[in-house]
């Protein structure tokens, strides 16, 4: 695999547990990278190390072959960069930003602005102060991808997006990636990785916790099985079988987590007289619950009380 | 069963405790965003009465010479009235002292109101913070009493400190003052402070930028304030001039010996500012979050898809001074005002110097026989090396502005190395100076041959360079501290500014070694009008600016930049 991102035990280490810590990942050229976590993990610090925005306390990092922290410029040059939080520019007009920035760069693709400025409807001929959240980011965007770029650097790019310029942002995505472009985005909202993502590392407490294709991430997923039975139910024999967990009972209903396959459990179930029964697959947001469980349980099940 | 309160009265919790606990709150908060001004405003007025005081006994040591120099001041005067007020009882301590190191004052105070009541309003509300204090259960009235308060509070702790100056001044000229007569000083300009703030607090319902609420706000100041000057010099006009706030500051003279408190004039300037106070908050109570009172009709304007074609955006150094233009035609405009007005006034000031035996020293340290050239030389430049010292800072609080507000994290994320930011911003401030200064010397070689001054032009070239030197050793200055220390690198340069301002002035009256001297910025700029380049002076300057900006290109270089 051409590698487009790579860390080496890449740590900044803010003091009391904050920062990241010994990250070590691969990103291949092509690809889209979903970086999950809750706010404070660590995603924007990883992007901006890769950015040279803040200077690693130990570990390297290295975009396309090159040394991100000894040849930042180098690096840039085949970046587009969309900050967590975007600059203020007062009263310049989103026209003025663009030329501003494009000049940074030597120069700016009006026609490439145009085609972005369309599809995301920015109005670029207002002033930056009178632009709504959204249309902050649409800007943002714009900058981001206005520039011919081998890796897209996102971070959380589709905060204060509405529904339809979401979908238009995904495109724009695709597109990218289908040119060859790599691109790693940050977000904590899981359904962005499931429309835009091949493989996703979740992140937790400043520490990579796992790199996975999406298809493998639905590996951990489980099922929640839920039953209503006329009489007893047969829950001693339910809570001993393997691979079933967060067993409750509530009059006649018994509700469960049941990972790997179900025949066992539905030949207990068969002794009981089973008036419903509903399976459902949680969501990738209940996977992910489960993998940021707090340390502080790990009895309880992997499952639907979190939500 | 439990009673469901009517919708009409609000909880409880909100119109009781909780909205007076969010009054105290806004109060604190107040009083933290001013606290840096506080500092400075208040470093100044103790600092410059007390130094007009202690400098009074080594210009005028006895009686004889009191008197002497009574007269000269009570001459010299009338050519600084469009400044200051006319000079009363310079023959005494306490008279030079008020007239020397307090009137100026007023503008001073002025100008904290009007930027602090902008940056309530208008910053706060670009910032967003506005919206957040008015989703709490304040109310907008409560909510902009609460932050006058706060600043009458931090105003009122910037008159104490300069009546403590102004007692100590007094002190040091082997005089005393009554508390009296200090608190009956202290009353109008606390006043004044506060009507710049309600002009400041009206500018911003009007305004839909800070900036904008700020030159409107300004404009209003100065042209009360050029009203007063005109009345100074023509005594018919002073029925008019009782509408300029500085007039009815100017009227109470209670430190002066046989000087006067004005209680009606101080009265109605709290009269006026309550007046412009309950405008405000009833402007604000009226108008829309994000817009001014009075608002423009929207209308329909073709959507724009396509970048600025605007060429200066693209150009490194053009680009700083296109977002800056406006302000940067203020400080050139500024400039040529100033010079045309000292180099105008250059004969009549010159004659008056050359008349009065005790200002010969005066003339001789400007390096001249000429005394309409000293006036160039030494007043002039003097307070050109101000201008473009203020406007390094200014610049100074653009950088810390790039960094604090993330558009210095955007500029770095292009392929940029950081070290051409930093040159980039060293050489804008290059032509920005330069522009100022050099525009200011073409207004003086125009106006100096009609005052009867003529001027070596090769000189003239070399004091127009010096400024632009000066302004970039301030700059460095301020780059240096930007790399480690952003948010506090304009206080320090204020500081360092007051500091070189003073040291000239109290090195002789306390015996200081001459290279003293050279720790003041100003002082290393010389006279190069009347005695060419002070080569010392020269590279040390130099040498700050190699250190200053090498020392920022380095520390730009493994600084961590992002919000």
């Amino acid at each position: 695999m051409d590698v487009a991102i790579r860390t080496e035990g890449l740590t900044k280490d803010y003091g009391e547990g904050h920062g990241l810590f010994d990250l070590d990942l691969e990103v291949g050229v092509g690809e889209v990278f979903g970086y999950l976590g809750p706010n404070g993990a660590g995603k924007t610090t990883t992007i901006r190390l890769l950015m040279d925005m803040v200077r690693p306390t130990r570990g390297r990092a290295e975009i396309f072959g090159v040394d991100c922290h000894a040849h930042p410029v180098e690096v840039k040059r085949v970046v587009g960069y969309l900050p967590g939080e975007m600059p203020q520019w007062g009263g310049l007009r989103g026209r003025d930003v663009v030329a501003y920035v494009g000049g940074l760069r030597g120069g700016v693709d009006s026609a490439r602005v145009s085609s972005l400025a369309e599809r995301l409807d920015l109005d670029l001929g207002r002033r930056y102060r009178e632009y709504s959240s959204g249309n902050k980011r649409k800007l943002g965007l714009v900058l981001a991808l206005m520039h011919p770029s081998r890796l897209l650097a996102l971070d959380e790019p589709t905060n204060g997006l509405d529904p339809l310029i979401q979908q238009e942002f995904y495109r724009l995505v695709e597109e990218a990636a289908a040119g060859g472009c790599t691109v790693f985005l940050s977000s904590h909202v899981l359904s962005e990785m499931e429309r835009a993502c091949q493989r996703v590392g979740i992140l937790r407490q400043g520490r990579l916790v796992q790199v996975a294709r999406l298809d493998e991430l639905h590996h951990l997923r489980y099922h929640r099985l839920e039953a209503d039975f006329g009489g007893e139910v047969p829950l001693e024999l339910v809570r001993a079988l393997p691979g079933v967990e967060d067993v409750a009972v509530e009059d006649h209903h018994l509700s469960c987590a049941v990972r790997g396959g179900f025949g066992p459990l539905l030949e207990v179930l068969g002794r009981g007289q089973v008036l419903n029964l509903v399976t459902h697959e949680p969501t990738l947001e209940e996977v992910f619950l489960a993998v940021f469980r707090e340390e502080a349980e790990p009895a309880a099940a992997p499952a639907g009380k979190a939500r | 069963m439990t009673a469901v309160p009517a919708a009409s009265s609000p909880p409880a919790s909100l119109a009781g405790g909780r909205s007076r606990d969010g009054i105290v709150t806004m109060v604190r908060y107040g009083l933290r965003t001013h606290r840096w001004a506080l500092v400075g405003v208040a470093f100044l007025g103790f600092v410059s009465p007390y130094a007009s005081g202690s400098t009074y006994l080594a210009a005028a040591g006895t009686a004889a010479a009191r008197a002497t120099f009574g007269r000269q001041t009570i001459a010299l005067g009338p050519q600084l009235a469009y400044l200051i007020p006319l000079p009363l009882r310079p023959d005494t301590v306490a008279g030079y002292l008020w007239w020397k190191g307090l009137t100026w004052l007023t503008l001073v105070f002025a100008a904290w109101g009007l930027a602090a009541a902008t940056g309530l309003i208008r910053n706060e509300e670009e910032r967003g913070l506005l919206e957040t204090w008015l989703a709490s259960p304040l109310g907008r009235a409560r909510l902009v009493l609460a932050r006058v308060a706060a600043f009458t509070l931090a105003a009122a702790g910037a008159v104490v400190i300069t009546g403590l100056g102004t007692a100590a001044g007094v002190a040091s000229g082997k005089a005393s003052i009554g508390f009296g007569s200090l608190v009956e000083q202290g009353l109008p300009l606390l006043g004044m402070t506060l009507v710049a703030f309600g002009v400041g607090l009206v500018a911003a319902q009007l305004a839909t930028t800070r900036r904008g609420a700020l030159g409107l706000g300004a404009a209003v100041l100065l042209a009360v304030y050029v009203l007063d000057a005109v009345a100074r010099v023509n005594p018919g006009l002073d029925g008019v001039a009782a509408i300029s706030p500085f007039h009815l500051t100017d009227l109470t003279t209670a430190v002066v010996p046989g000087g006067r408190f004005d209680g009606g004039a101080t009265l109605a300037l709290y009269v006026t500012a309550a007046v412009l106070i309950g405008l405000a908050v009833a402007a604000l109570r009226e108008r829309d979050l994000m817009a001014g009172l009075l608002r423009r009709r929207v209308t329909a304007t073709p959507v724009v898809r396509l970048p600025s074609k605007n060429p200066l955006l693209r150009l490194p150094v053009l680009r700083n001074l296109w977002q800056q233009r406006l302000g940067l035609v203020g400080w050139v405009v500024g400039t040529m005002v100033g010079a045309a007005l000292i180099v105008s006034l250059a004969r009549g000031t010159g004659k008056l110097l050359a008349s009065v035996s005790g200002f010969n020293r005066f003339v001789q340290a400007a390096g001249t026989n000429s005394a309409e050239t000293a006036v160039v030389s030494s007043v002039w430049l003097s307070i050109a090396a101000l201008i473009v010292a203020a406007y390094a800072i200014n610049q100074t609080s653009h950088w810390a502005g790039d960094d604090a507000e993330g558009r210095l994290e955007m500029e770095i994320a292009q392929p940029v190395p950081r070290w051409a930011v930093v040159a980039e911003r060293c050489a804008t401030l290059i032509v920005g100076a330069l522009l100022m200064a050099a525009l200011g010397s073409l207004v003086t070689a125009a106006v100096a041959p009609g005052q009867g001054v003529h001027l070596d032009t090769g000189r003239l070239l070399v004091a127009t360079g010096l400024l632009a030197l000066l302004a970039l050793t301030f700059g460095a200055v301020g780059a240096l501290v930007i790399a480690r220390l952003p948010r506090v690198a304009v206080p320090v340069l204020g500081v360092v500014a007051v500091a070189s301002f003073y040291v000239p002035l109290l090195a002789p009256l306390f015996g200081w070694p001459s290279w003293a001297l050279n720790l003041s910025l100003f002082h290393l700029y010389g006279t190069p009008l009347t005695t060419g380049v002070y080569w010392t002076g020269l590279w040390v300057m130099v040498a700050i600016v190699v250190v200053g900006f090498g020392g920022a290109m380095a520390a730009m270089r493994v600084r961590e930049v992002g919000r």
